[in-house]
């Protein structure tokens, strides 16, 4: 069910290559990986929303409070050439790749997330599992990632 | 993860079976099995030939566009056992036509020529590729490069995975290689010989220019060096001395297409999975390739269809 790609991001990369990477791979969120392609984070684009964004802002309900997009413009300007270890989700949440399908869809259910890293026994990525293979899988009766 | 394949150049590869084809004529095809979609590039394709022998690799580089994407997913549909790792651009991915006439036995081919990539692109592929190589005992290097590339780019590829120790396998054409075989010399040399015959920017004619090729390769510090020489035969070189593979079956030339993948593969699966003996993978390699042209499509062999092959060519000492 996983998908077998160990695309991944640098926690030294900025938040604006990190964004043309996801816009240019149509994900949502990309590991962040050491030299030896352990998994040290994960960024999503909910994570430089939220980075990009006054706190405030993330309590409201509706839009019609924001006066104008100017200061996220701003704070986006402000962030875009900052390293996104400062932004990304860490310790990452992961699965392993031994672990049953049932383990990846309570992490991705409790803590509300798209994607999750694969990880094998030496905490190295070896692929993602996202919420649609999570469903996919259970379609078909999987019990394995 | 014991193999890396790197593709800097992937295609979507469109095969089109057209009897009798000609220039300048309307050619309807009657039924979808005429053609075929699948990713390609030279790298993906010894990824896909490794599958199939039950070796996993992480097949890396270039994709962008609509065609990229398309590439990618087909590439995923094939085995879990390729492991993708690719750089996404800006630009689109070629595509490579390959119209099959197999009446009169030829094989026409449109190879487009790729994006262009950006030197922050390929910096981004640098150090993912450098992350990669930590996982894998073998890289194969091989293909066309996209625009923008400075083509010094093998043997930097080449050089990297030596300083980590890590096995090179290259095919590509001339200018790639000869800078990579000067500067970084791979462990096992192949030369794409398709285009124009040029091995270490000399012109190949006589059989002796072949063999002496091949020889120089070796000087350069390869291990291996294979030269395809008129299609049915190779001139295989190591250390040790210069052979002569020749086929003994028939050829079908139609059947060519993944044919130089199939063997680049079998000597890989020859090295990881039997043993390290160059003039062995060679003849696995050479009875891979065999393999490949039974097939009407572009489908790598399995480890029966290879071994079915052991009877099909003869090898002769010639230095």
């Amino acid at each position: 069910m996983m998908v077998y790609d160990i695309s991944a991001v640098f926690e030294d990369e900025t938040v604006e290559r990190v964004i043309h990477i996801l816009s240019k791979q149509s994900v949502s969120g990309i590991p962040v990986v050491d030299d030896n392609m352990k998994v040290v984070g994960f960024i999503s684009e909910n994570d430089i929303i939220k980075a990009a964004v006054p706190s405030y802002f993330m309590l409201l309900q509706s839009a019609s409070f924001i006066p104008d997009t100017n200061q996220l413009i701003k704070n986006l300007s402000r962030i875009k050439d900052k390293t996104i270890s400062d932004f990304m989700s860490k310790p990452p949440i992961t699965v392993n790749e031994d672990d049953p399908l049932i383990t990846a869809a309570d992490l991705l259910i409790r803590h509300g997330l798209k994607t999750l890293p694969v990880i094998d026994k030496n905490s190295r990525l070896v692929g993602v599992i996202r919420r649609i293979d999570v469903l996919r899988g259970v379609f078909e009766g999987k019990e394995e990632l | 993860m014991e193999v890396l394949t790197v593709t800097l150049n992937p295609a979507l590869d469109r095969e089109i079976y057209i009897d009798n084809f000609e220039l300048n004529k309307l050619h309807r095809l009657r039924s979808l099995e005429r053609t075929r979609m699948s990713p390609g590039g030279k790298g993906i394709n010894v990824s896909i030939a490794l599958a199939k022998l039950g070796i996993p690799s992480i097949a890396m580089g270039i994709l962008g566009g609509y065609v990229g994407r398309v590439v990618l997913e087909e590439l995923r549909k094939i085995d879990k056992r390729i492991t993708t790792n690719f750089v996404h651009i800006n630009g689109e991915t070629r595509e490579n036509i390959a119209i099959i006439d197999e009446v009169n036995d030829t094989i026409t081919e449109i190879n487009g020529p790729g994006p262009v990539v950006s030197q922050e692109d390929i910096d981004h592929f640098l150090r993912r590729y450098k992350m990669s190589l930590s996982r894998a005992n073998c890289v194969v290097i091989s293909g066309s490069i996209p625009i923008g590339v400075d083509e010094g780019i093998y043997a930097q590829l080449a050089g990297i995975a030596k300083e980590k120790n890590v096995c090179v396998f290259m095919e590509a054409t001339n200018t790639l290689l000869t800078k990579a075989i000067k500067q970084n010399c791979p462990d096992v040399v192949k030369p794409d010989l398709r285009g124009e015959q040029v091995v270490l920017d000399q012109k190949l004619e006589e059989f002796e220019d072949y063999v002496e090729a091949a020889g120089e390769i070796v000087n350069y510090g390869a291990k291996l060096a294979v030269l395809s020489y008129k299609i049915k035969n190779d001139i295989v070189a190591t250390k040790e001395g210069i052979w002569l593979i020749s086929m003994t079956v028939p050829l079908e030339e139609s059947h060519l297409l993944g044919s130089g993948d199939a063997y680049v593969a079998g000597m890989v699966y020859h090295a990881l999975r039997k043993k390290w003996d160059l003039l062995e993978m060679a003849k696995f390699g050479f009875s891979a390739a065999v393999a490949v042209t039974r097939k009407k499509s572009k489908e790598m062999p399995s480890i029966e269809d290879i071994e079915a092959e052991r009877d099909s060519f003869t090898v002769e000492r010639v230095k």
